[in-house]
């Protein structure tokens, strides 16, 4: 039974990661292109989804939508938000999601995912008929990997809605070799002989019974095929049949107890205890904790007592008593040591996990006395749920803490800044009244308006550098001078060579004045840019004294309510792991409590049995002593 | 014949008691597994034995309150993941890397070490399972920083196995030109079928 749950969990998880691939899948969408990302924080999403880090995946794709970055990939990105809420049991939003794609008239592949999720939290809610509805709505542009699981939910909701004929239409088209099919076929079997048709459910079954299994998975759901095919044989008073069925059961399968007993109460319907007692006496040896070996270990005897061999019989009675009690007393042990909140540490300490977890299973028993009891405990669904909400509470837990912690850090940060902005702005607004950028401006206008009159006149000597400007003076002196000394010719050559130098000098100068005209412009637009940037930095510095202070106060004011958030949830989420810790020891407790019962139903049984067989020794005796007298 | 029945009593017992069968019926946690009990009859069936069924979560009931809570956490924690952006990684001065690979089959990437402006910003190993989703389309946000307006410069060295399993070191270098707004550039692994050898190129998005 255990082994059989963890395996129906291993294939509800290959199902489920069927379902999430293609979620995933929203990005290789069938009317585009494999690998399209067409936005990279989508991309991102998808990496921490393909990762199976559904929380990062989920809360990081939302903050994408918040800053608008997954515009492009906006429909496939609700889509994946959608089913990913679902995963996390979010009915109502992830339906919400869906039905608003759907109304918004979105492309077909995307209508198509949107209507099968739809279907599919319909059907979990228990609204039957509105999921067949939805799952009518499907089209033919449902990804591949999509189409085998909306198959077995119309079969499903098809079962539900008691149509087994329609249910075993829409199977027939599905290929045998998948394991979910086959497990649908044994529901519809099983649902065939429920509803009054045993002969073609028994068929059903029968033709799972004999199939050719490729893995231990499907192997094990052959026997369970034959265990149920024989004790319905069993229950009908067809002994023979019954043995025909289990016998086909492999001896070391997890179904093998079940058919060792059944196939033991079969030769003894057909009268042949010594028979029986070759499955049951196999089946007595093995561990206690199955209720089929328990029920062998008072078979036994009960075929020796068959046999006639009473005092074999009433050993092995006495032995099942003391041993059943023996177990009693292990059962009242790891009851304690589940209400003193053992069972839940361990299965934390053993399943590990980062984040809250869809696909997550049990890999291990706690370490705790007597650990084999609660192999039927853990296998239960409603145990490994409850046990899965108490995991992902502690994660909640531990994701609000380290918020908090993180969120203590931001406001810190937040109130350094501010300080720090406190203590520059009065430096700041100091240098920027130092800075006369009125005064500069009227500078510049000043040289703009001499670099227009220069440019006007063509006046070369204005851009003379400072050694023209020193030879200019010197020929001005020259000048001066030659003028003083009247029109002596003994100076005609000195005035002929100032004239000369006086030329060379004028020619210069104009010779350099284009680009010296240029470059004064040039510095003049540079001029102009900085004074630009200046005034920009001046009216951002005004800006941000008048907005600065308002930022601050609105990102404290944020931080505030969060932190008050945190606080709010970090109760309830205590308290709803306190009531799911104490649901989950009952549960077990609960299961604990039933094999006790079972276990006090045999050894009632084992006692009555152990009387009868005195009194029938006594009665022989006592006809044995009568005859004799 | 007492013991005969009592034992055929407890085969009955045992039958009611048997969750003898299940099947998945390909629905995520939260919903019920389907259990299907194989019954030798109908009537003998125990009530819990149903095919498929569907069962809705009881409104108000503890299931329903823990989907409330993580709901609310999730929400939570956008808000706070936002703020946090907000807060350390303003728009005007905010540079995210991203790491995509297509195809990849020429090059089995190892690590990737990244510097801005010859500054190491990030320096990332990858494990078997991240080079699985950036070859399923997974785009890694490698670096999240900020820089200031202006020219700088990246470079990436990505290591790893190229064709024939050799060891395979490249780089791709870049001049970013930083405005205001947020600057997102992917650092593609590309296989070039031509060449036969992987391509390393930066997408620079905006």
């Amino acid at each position: 039974m255990a082994l059989c749950s963890l395996l129906r969990d291993s294939l509800r998880r290959l199902l489920c990661a069927a379902a999430l691939a293609s979620l995933g899948g929203v990005a290789v969408a069938a009317d585009e292109p494999p690998h399209v990302v067409l936005d990279p924080h989508y991309g991102d999403s998808l990496f921490h989804f393909y990762q199976e880090h559904y929380f990062t995946a989920i809360t990081g794709l939302m903050v994408s939508q918040h800053f608008n970055r997954v515009a492009q990939h906006a429909d496939e990105a609700e889509v994946l938000r959608g089913g990913m809420l679902l995963s996390y049991g979010l009915h109502r939003e992830a339906g919400d999601i869906f039905a608003r794609l759907i109304d918004k008239g979105t492309r077909p592949s995307v209508r198509d995912r949107a209507w099968f999720y739809l279907a599919k939290i319909r059907y979990q809610r228990g609204l039957v008929a509105e999921a067949g509805d939805a799952i009518g709505h499907i089209g033919n542009k449902l990804p591949a990997d999509l189409e085998e699981e909306r198959v077995l939910l119309q079969a499903n909701i098809l079962l539900a809605q008691a149509d087994y004929a329609g249910a075993s239409k829409v199977l027939a088209g599905m290929t045998t070799s998948t394991g979910a099919g086959q497990y649908a076929r044994y529901n519809l079997g099983v649902a065939l002989i429920k509803s009054g048709d045993p002969v073609q459910g028994s068929a059903l079954l029968d033709e799972l019974g004999r199939a050719t299994a490729p893995d231990e998975e499907l192997r094990s759901l052959r026997d369970q095929a034959n265990v149920a095919l024989g004790f319905s044989a069993l229950q009908n008073r067809q002994p023979e049949d019954a043995r025909k069925y289990l016998e086909r059961v492999r001896l070391n399968g997890m179904h093998s107890n079940k058919a060792l007993l059944g196939f033991g109460w079969a030769s003894a319907e057909l009268k042949n205890d010594r028979q029986a007692l070759v499955p049951w006496t196999e089946l007595a040896r093995r561990d206690a904790s199955d209720a089929a070996v328990l029920e062998a270990r008072i078979a036994v005897p009960y075929a020796y007592a068959e046999l006639g061999a009473i005092g074999q019989a009433l050993d092995r009675y006495n032995d099942a008593i003391v041993a059943f009690e023996v177990e009693n007393k292990h059962l009242d042990e790891s009851i304690v040591a589940i209400r003193s909140g053992k069972l839940l540490a361990g299965l934390i300490e053993r399943n590990p996990g980062t984040e809250m977890g869809w696909f997550w299973s049990m890999r291990g028993l706690p370490e705790m006395p007597h650990a084999g009891h609660l192999v039927p405990v853990l296998a239960q669904h409603e145990f490994q749920e409850a046990f899965k909400n108490y995991r992902d509470l502690q994660f909640l837990s531990r994701n609000l803490q380290q918020w908090e912690d993180s969120l203590a850090v931001l406001g810190d940060m937040l109130a350094n800044r501010r300080m720090a902005y406190a203590e520059r702005l009065p430096q700041v607004r100091a240098k920027a009244q130092e800075t006369d950028l009125a005064g500069l401006q009227q500078r510049r206008d000043a040289l703009a308006g001499e670099l227009t009159q220069v440019e006007e006149a063509r006046d070369g000597a204005a851009f003379a550098d400072a050694r023209q400007r020193a030879l200019l003076a010197r020929l001005d002196n020259v000048r001066a001078t030659l003028n003083a000394l009247g029109a002596d010719p003994e100076f005609a050559r000195a005035r002929e060579r100032l004239r000369l130098a006086a030329g060379a000098m004028t020619w210069n100068l104009a010779q350099q004045y284009p680009l010296r005209l240029w470059e004064a412009k040039k510095t003049l637009a540079v001029t102009d840019s900085q004074l630009g940037e200046a005034r920009r930095r001046d009216v951002a510095v005004a800006q941000a004294q008048r907005d600065e202070p308002a930022r601050f106060a609105a990102f404290a004011a944020r931080t505030a309510e969060l932190d008050k958030r945190i606080r709010a949830l970090q109760p309830q989420v205590a308290a709803l792991a306190r009531e799911q810790q104490a649901d989950l020891q009952e549960l077990a407790v609960a299961e604990l409590v039933r094999q006790k019962e079972r276990l006090a139903a045999y050894a009632t049984q084992a006692r009555f049995a152990v009387a009868q067989l005195y009194d029938r020794a006594n009665s022989t005796a006592e006809a044995g002593h009568a005859a004799r007298q | 014949m007492s013991i005969r029945c009592c034992g055929l009593v407890m085969v009955g017992a045992w039958l009611a008691a048997m969750p003898l069968a299940w099947a998945a019926d390909a629905v995520p946690s939260g919903t019920p597994v389907t259990v299907a009990a194989a019954s030798p009859a109908a009537g003998a069936l125990p009530a819990a034995a149903a095919t498929s069924s569907p069962a809705g979560a009881p409104s108000g009931g503890l299931d329903s309150r823990i989907q409330d809570v993580k709901g609310d956490v999730i929400r939570l924690n956008r808000d706070l993941l936002v703020l946090e952006e907000e807060l350390l990684f303003p728009a005007n001065t905010q540079v995210a890397l991203f790491v995509s690979m297509d195809v990849g089959k020429l090059f089995a990437l190892d690590s990737v070490q990244v510097k801005l402006d010859d500054k190491v910003v990030a320096n990332y190993l990858y494990t078997p399972l991240e080079v699985e989703a950036l070859h399923r389309g997974g785009v890694q946000r490698l670096y999240l920083g900020n820089l200031r307006a202006g020219e700088h410069s990246l470079v990436a060295f990505f290591t790893g196995k190229g064709p024939h399993d050799r060891d395979y070191k490249r780089g791709a270098t870049l001049k970013i030109d930083k405005g205001t707004d947020p600057k997102y550039i992917e650092l593609r692994i590309k296989d070039s079928t031509g060449k036969l050898q992987p391509e390393f190129d930066v997408k620079v998005w905006q």
